[in-house]
């Protein structure tokens, strides 16, 4: 899925994408990249979760939108079946849990030497 | 109840089903699982990602934002040609106005159980409506894609560069992948 990512970007498409699997999304070498911690068959969450599913699209249009180097994967930090998740009103917000991993996974990346 | 509201199941080996069940549903399955995902997967991707990565940054704010999905779950339409269960590089084309009872999934390699109930597990279509009716996204574009499990990635090179010329054809902004 990374490398498909990749041709499409490189065609001139934004893309985002969700992983299960993070040293796979790593090594994939990918534009951007959410790491979410949940079984296979399972990458927008629980089936009827409703508020869950929206969660992670949001979390995907905030790494399209804040993402400022190729190359990230952001950790999400939700628990599978151990989390609440608000309703979804202003969609021009990142969530807390979404600025925070990015924040993360910005420290973790090597910052390219100017 | 005659009306069906669900995708359809492309029956895979019994065995298979078993197997994928068990991945998805016990600690020791998902850690075989994603033992397995990384032995396959880790010596092909070194050899085709070495060079730069690519970048194309939103060039409008995604309320003006044409977005499309692409999934590798094995998601296609009913009516469509399956994905070879073994390994596939093909996509299949979804409407914008797909609807989960005119979906199938042809892919063994994960437990489409919760997928079937909930087709946005996988290919979040219907939410994504949603957001385009909310104003969160400009538009849900008009062509989404599904792709099936494919064993040697260096196959899905020549299709992605065909699915960046669709997408750029079809003026979508974003690409969202979702995995199986």
């Amino acid at each position: 899925m990374g490398l498909l990512a990749r041709e499409v970007e490189a065609a001139g498409v934004t893309t985002v994408g969700l992983a299960l699997v993070r040293e796979v999304a790593v090594a994939a070498h990918a534009p951007r990249l959410l790491f979410v911690h949940w079984p296979f068959g399972h990458a927008l969450g629980e089936p009827g979760g409703v508020e869950q599913q929206r969660t992670v699209l949001r979390d995907m249009l905030s790494l399209a939108r804040r993402a400022p180097q190729p190359g990230l994967v952001v950790d999400l930090p939700y628990r599978w079946r151990r989390e609440s998740y608000p309703p979804i009103t202003d969609w021009t917000l990142d969530s807390e849990a979404f600025a925070a991993a990015l924040a993360r996974a910005l420290e973790a990346a090597t910052l390219p030497v100017e | 109840m005659n009306h069906q509201t669900s995708p359809r199941r492309t029956p895979a080996n019994p065995v298979m089903e078993a197997l994928m069940h068990w991945v998805s549903g016990t600690g020791r399955g998902q850690a075989l699982g994603h033992w397995l995902s990384r032995t396959i997967a880790l010596p092909q991707l070194r050899r085709l990602t070495s060079d730069a990565i690519p970048w194309s940054p939103l060039q409008r704010p995604l309320r003006e934002a044409t977005v499309a999905l692409v999934t590798t779950s094995g998601v296609h339409l009913r009516d469509d040609r399956p994905f070879a269960l073994a390994s596939d590089p093909t996509f299949r084309v979804i409407p914008r106005t797909a609807e989960a009872d005119d979906l199938a999934i042809s892919h063994q390699a994960y437990d489409r159980t919760d997928a079937l109930r909930d087709i946005n597990l996988v290919f979040p279509l219907p939410r994504l409506r949603e957001l385009e009716a909310e104003g969160a996204i400009g538009r849900v574009a008009e062509r989404h894609y599904g792709f099936g499990l494919v064993g040697q990635a260096a196959e899905l090179v020549a299709p992605g560069q065909e699915l960046g010329r669709l997408l750029k054809r079809d003026h979508v902004d974003l690409a969202l992948f979702v995995p199986a």
